[in-house]
């Protein structure tokens, strides 16, 4: 495009840089804090602050609990009416029973999968779920939000824009210029490893920002391109439905063939079966775990075609000592008998379950969590960097030519900065406020989220006219204020509401609530220096326009 | 930067390619890749796991190629052409391979 490559690559980075830039903070960001979603649960939901253990019985546990759910999620059965021919029965028929867990959930998710008759769709289904509590089987209240994993988790790749998987595009065009940024990146900046020991953190602030954004942006290169590759490729089946659309008679022929060589049926049969012991099948698979010198529990569980004779159950492993996954164990249903192992791992799904693994994180290894989290934060902080370099670099030449580009740039970083975690924030304190028994408690907590996040933008374009002028907005330094009066608050309500404060949680050893009170303190300590230097900076470049106009009033008389 | 300006069609029209002519090149790719694969003997989950896998650096050299090659025709032939030709020959192997 540009006479020369770099020219080109400079183009690319700057422009989708900004453009996706506000995207990638987001999925940066949440990103991050879904390392820690199961924590941020138990912060959140109080009756849940106990240790974590183990999947329970399925024969007197769960299995009278599948039977109870009978009703798919009311969204999700509300969309999938749109996309069939003829009217739903009222009663869907089941396909599927399953529950996951992992080294650190307290609580059990239980899915139930319900088949969409009449659908364009192969395979359509839709599901049920209830979380409880395995001590004794009860359900947790419904209005109880897991904000980690059912807000800020699901945040990070679909931004809650559902319609048409729109979110998920969105995002993945962003992981798309992530890739591309990191390339350009790389390639404008040819010195590339004196890059990593530079950082001038007194300089102005356009020369500093630039430094930080190299370091970050340098020091934790593989990381950046690793997870939002890895992102992609965990939606590969969305981005590209090669298998599901172009070529679904082979795959469907493929999946036929390999069902008659596992004995794992693809379709119920038709008539209705009784089920055996599950509790047997997961005492013969802990039994084969432990035979090969890896014992473990039960991670995931899965009863397909409930009800029908063909019925089989797979079960997997907790995998919390590896990366990837591992094979899975398939009984038959009427007899319990082990009917199909799955084989060793080829090397492409080894590379793939590992890239996929290191995202997920299903392992139990709390330095490398934290070194992934670290990771994201560092992903966040050149993805800000970027922002503000761009505003920086621009603001005089705009505020002489009168454009406001440059304003409009800032106001939507301030946005996406410290206006996101002024929501993140905002959303905790409600949690901490907001009645027990509220009904829609969890939709009050959401809005309260996006109007937090609203409010922000509404703010920081009021604030951003100080730009028009090549000042920085102060809406930086408020919304920092914001931040600190919030993450504070956060802490202190979750001592008033629940008795759980720092002291006792902290001696107890606690971390869940108590890591995630510590980092808000952080976050808290964090902003309040950032305000400060801000106005302090503020006031300096004032003065100095001050005393710039006396001389030129000096000089006039 | 700023010493070159190009008319606002002739950006749109690379980003077009990058983004629309991109996509197309990597689905061909996939889909031929998976189906090459699969002919030659791996099971077809694991080959279009890994046409995916490198699909997405395909479709991270398509974006950023896009940009940078000289010749605004020669981005488009060569996106929209393998972006054409590709999943058709695909298509016709997954056929054949029935």
């Amino acid at each position: 495009m540009f006479p020369n490559f770099r020219l080109s690559m400079t183009w690319l980075h700057t422009w989708f840089g900004l453009l996706l830039g506000f995207v990638l903070m987001v999925a940066f960001f949440f990103g991050s804090l879904s390392v820690f979603d199961r924590e941020i649960d138990r912060w959140a939901i109080p009756a849940t602050r106990i240790e974590a253990r183990p999947m329970p019985s399925f024969d007197t546990t769960l299995a009278p609990i599948f039977r109870t759910i009978t009703d798919p999620d009311p969204d999700e059965l509300a969309a999938a009416k749109t996309r069939v021919s003829q009217p739903l029965p009222d009663k869907l028929a089941v396909m599927t029973w399953s529950a996951f867990t992992t080294h650190r959930d307290p609580v059990l998710r239980m899915f139930v999968e319900f088949k969409v008759p009449n659908s364009p769709l192969p395979d359509d289904h839709i599901h049920g779920s209830i979380t409880i509590d395995p001590r004794d089987g009860k359900q947790l209240p419904e209005n109880r939000l897991a904000i980690g994993s059912e807000f800020f988790y699901p945040m990070h790749f679909s931004l809650h824009l559902n319609w048409a998987d729109i979110g998920y595009w969105i995002v993945g065009f962003a992981a798309l210029a992530m890739l591309a940024a990191l390339v350009s990146g790389v390639v404008m900046h040819r010195k590339i490893f004196r890059e990593f020991f530079t950082f001038r953190p007194n300089k102005k602030i356009q020369r500093s920002t630039l430094d930080l954004h190299n370091l970050s942006g340098v020091v934790a290169l593989p990381f950046h391109f690793l997870w939002a590759l890895s992102g992609l490729i965990i939606f590969a089946g969305l981005y590209f439905p090669v298998l599901g659309t172009m070529m679904r008679p082979l795959a469907a022929a493929q999946e036929k063939l390999e069902a008659t060589q596992t004995g794992l049926d693809l379709e119920p049969s038709g008539t209705p079966g009784t089920l055996a012991s599950v509790d047997g099948m997961v005492a013969e698979a802990k039994a084969m775990w432990v035979e090969r010198g890896v014992p473990g529990e039960v991670g995931f569980l899965i009863v397909h075609h409930v009800g029908s004779s063909n019925a089989y159950v797979s079960v997997y492993r907790d995998n919390t000592d590896r990366v990837g996954g591992g094979p899975g164990l398939h009984f038959q249903g009427s007899t319990g008998k082990l009917i199909h192992e799955d084989p060793p791992e080829g090397a492409v799904s080894t590379v793939n379950s590992f890239l996929i693994g290191m995202h997920l994180q299903r392992f139990k290894h709390w330095t490398l969590r934290w070194l992934i989290f670290a990771g994201g934060i560092l992903s966040s902080v050149c993805i800000v960097t970027g922002l503000v370099f761009f505003v920086e670099k621009r603001k005089r030449q705009h505020s002489e030519q009168r454009r406001s580009g440059a304003r409009w740039a800032d106001a939507l970083a301030v946005t996406t900065v410290t206006g996101m975690v002024v929501a993140t924030l905002a959303i905790l304190v409600a949690n901490r406020l907001l009645p027990e028994e509220l009904a829609q408690r969890d939709l009050w907590e959401k809005s309260t989220f996006w109007a937090a996040w609203a409010l922000c933008l509404v703010h920081a374009i009021w604030r951003s006219s100080a730009v028009l002028k090549a000042r920085t907005s102060p809406a930086w330094a408020e919304q920092c204020w914001a931040i600190v009066v919030l993450a504070i608050g956060a802490v202190l309500l979750n001592a008033v509401t629940t008795g759980d404060h720092l002291f006792k949680t902290l001696s107890e050893g606690y971390w869940p609530v108590a890591g995630t009170d510590l980092m808000m303190l952080a976050c808290a300590a964090l902003a309040a220096i950032a305000a400060r230097r801000l106005q302090r900076r503020a006031t300096a470049a004032a003065r100095a326009v001050d005393q710039d106009s006396e001389l030129r009033e000096v000089r006039h008389a | 930067m700023a010493s070159v300006s190009h008319p606002p069609w002739y950006v749109a029209s690379r980003v077009l390619a990058s983004t629309l002519g991109g996509y197309a090149f990597t689905w061909g790719f996939i889909s031929l890749g998976a189906m090459l694969l699969f002919a030659a003997g791996m099971n077809l989950e694991e080959a279009s796991s890994l046409s995916s896998m490198l699909g997405f650096l395909v479709l991270l050299w398509g974006f950023c190629w896009a940009f940078v090659a000289a010749s605004l025709t020669r981005v488009w032939s060569v996106l929209a052409g393998g972006g054409v030709v590709m999943p058709a020959a695909g298509w016709g192997l997954s056929r054949a391979l029935m």
